[in-house]
């Protein structure tokens, strides 16, 4: 069994999703990000956050993957401020609903005045309502970025066990580790993370605290990176035990601290029933099939 | 009327809800009730997943009355522990009316499927009954089931308020959904011809496609019966399909029809097995679901 605790699931298709399963991915979490078409109008954040609550949710569980969401206002979009007012008076609705597992994904992009102000009321929500904090950690100037992430995120008093530091690197896995934060790694081609190199971090680091994800979404990106990953681990001589903690466990562990997590979710699930509708809709099509299954299917590693 | 109200709903979760809980929403309501602010409603709304389970109400004898006594057709025996406390939540947000309807815009716009079960079922309590008639009849739209039948089952709201075309539209979506007709508020005050006649389109439409009819939707044709719904029952009869015959010949037996009178007497032994109206009609539609659906 894995958990992708990063990943786009509304740009994959339903293919993905099936793969997804096949591969022993039981949970995702999905962070609020940005959509690559900036948004100018706060209804699209609303229907966004909806939809990542809502329809999403019903759409995995169409294929046997339980969905969880992080709610947030990340950091490029702080940078249209008026707009951005508009999001956080929005986000209290939101926060509180079942399966949010995290304040996230917030920090910095090119680490603006307006990114630092909206990531520290953003600290200040997950404070109040005692939930996990997912931090993006920036493409460009990575290592500052990081390390201020961290360093505003003790200003107000956070404390690290409560925070994930999304997207390290060589460069910044050392820091983020020995400050007590957990470490999160994104396999995505070119730009992130080879799995090779996972393999090494994870050497030379263990297991603990170290978290892997896939971060698909509508960029060129691989929704089973994580257990591809555990599958190149699994070759390269890394022990069962710290493959499950990178690639299921720690993912559990840090999100679980919202409350809103539970292994029981997957374990306990509803048989499989794409039969069931929502909204008018079904992921099913006039004339397909649908897929109806007893607990005993559930694909094991 | 809404603090006696929701007095008598918190009773009800002292009765069962865990004192952690009841502790939270006590504190919750008197915040929201004294400062009015819709941000603290909104957090305590969605929150109260944390404290209150999905499981259902039990009710004395006694407390089914009080609530139908509170407002005629109320039926927490059919709600959940959490959707009460979330009902309470709502009461306990008072404003005049344009700011009410922004607040409560908010959470049936934002809401997530369990949240928007105990915003529709909470319909026949809340303030400005008669502008929530259109936030009950988009919510109709759903296929969520959960969220349906909040609407369209044990709630009294549709057949108090709802337009004659919205309140078919209703009946019609629940039978096209398979869902429990008897579980229709007004369903046998509020039958119509039009109704009668959208029934049995319906059942001719699956009649030609070779599927079952739902034995319930003769209910709504038995005031109407003519030569033409006649021989829709007489067709019903002959399926040998134990539910469709008594469904049909409770049909027959409340028409007033002469003809429909002479062909129920041609079936003097399965007439005697029939119990009173609104309880064969009731064990037939509940086998249904329990066999059927």
């Amino acid at each position: 069994m894995y958990i992708d605790p990063h990943i786009h699931v509304v740009s994959r298709t339903t293919d993905d999703y099936e793969a997804m399963r096949k591969a022993g991915i039981v949970a995702v979490i999905e962070p609020a990000f940005w959509l690559g078409q900036p948004r100018t109008e706060v209804g699209s954040f609303k229907d966004y956050f909806s939809t990542l609550v809502g329809w999403e949710r019903f759409r995995a569980s169409q294929f046997g993957i339980v969905h969880y969401c992080t709610m947030g206002l990340n950091s490029k979009e702080a940078n249209n401020e008026a707009l951005a007012e508009q999001v956080m008076e929005l986000l209290p609705l939101y926060v509180g609903k079942e399966g949010v597992v995290a304040i996230g994904e917030i920090g910095y992009d090119d680490q603006t005045e307006a990114e630092d102000k909206f990531y520290r009321l953003q600290l200040e929500l997950a404070k109040d309502v005692d939930l996990p904090v997912l931090i993006h950690t920036p493409h460009r100037d990575k290592r500052k970025g990081t390390i201020r992430s961290m360093d505003v995120s003790e200003e107000h008093g956070l404390d690290p066990k409560m925070v994930i530091v999304d997207h390290n690197n060589e460069e910044t896995v050392k820091e983020v580790l020995e400050r007590g934060y957990y470490a999160g790694f994104t396999i995505y081609p070119h730009t992130k993370m080879g799995s090779e190199r996972m393999v090494e971090i994870v050497r030379q680091y263990g297991p603990e605290r170290i978290i892997v994800n896939s971060a698909a979404d509508w960029g060129i990106s691989d929704p089973l990176a994580v257990p591809k990953t555990a599958d190149l681990m699994r070759k390269s001589g890394i022990p069962e035990e710290h493959i499950k903690l990178v690639t299921y466990q720690n993912a559990l562990t840090a999100f679980g601290q919202s409350g809103q997590m539970d292994e029981q979710d997957w374990l306990n699930a509803a048989p499989l029933d794409q039969t069931k509708k929502m909204s008018g809709n079904s992921v099913l099509r006039g004339g397909q099939t649908p897929r109806v299954e007893g607990p005993s299917d559930i694909v094991e590693n | 009327m809404q603090d006696q109200v929701s007095d008598y709903l918190t009773r009800l979760l002292q009765s069962q809800s865990n004192a952690k809980g009841l502790d939270w929403l006590g504190k919750q309501t008197q915040i929201i009730s004294t400062t009015a602010v819709p941000v603290k409603l909104y957090l305590a709304f969605s929150q109260s997943s944390r404290f209150f389970k999905k499981a259902k109400l039990t009710l004395s004898r006694e407390q089914i009355d009080q609530a139908d006594h509170l407002t005629p057709g109320l039926q927490p025996q059919f709600w959940d522990e959490l959707q009460t406390a979330r009902t309470v939540l709502l009461l306990s947000y008072q404003a005049e009316k344009e700011t009410w309807f922004n607040t409560i815009n908010q959470l049936f716009e934002t809401a997530d499927m369990y949240e928007h079960q105990a915003l529709f079922a909470a319909l026949p309590v809340l303030p400005f009954q008669e502008d929530l008639i259109p936030r009950a009849i988009d919510g109709l739209r759903t296929n969520i089931s959960l969220v349906f039948d909040a609407i369209a089952l044990n709630n009294p709201f549709p057949a108090k308020y709802f337009p004659q075309a919205n309140w078919n539209q209703l009946v019609l979506k629940a039978i096209f959904m398979q869902r429990p007709l008897y579980r229709i508020k007004g369903l046998e005050e509020r039958r119509n011809p039009a109704l009668a006649a959208i029934a049995r389109d319906f059942a001719h439409e699956r009649w030609a496609a070779g599927r079952d009819v739902m034995p319930e939707i003769w209910r709504l044709v038995s005031p109407f019966v003519d030569e033409n719904y006649l021989a829709d029952l007489k067709k019903t009869l002959q399926t040998q399909d134990n539910l469709q015959m008594k469904a049909a010949l409770l049909a027959l037996r409340e028409s007033a029809y002469l003809p429909a009178q002479e062909l129920l007497e041609s079936y003097p032994n399965q007439v005697s097995t029939l119990d009173m109206d609104t309880l064969a009609w009731e064990s037939i539609g509940s086998e249904f679901q329990r066999t059927r659906v």
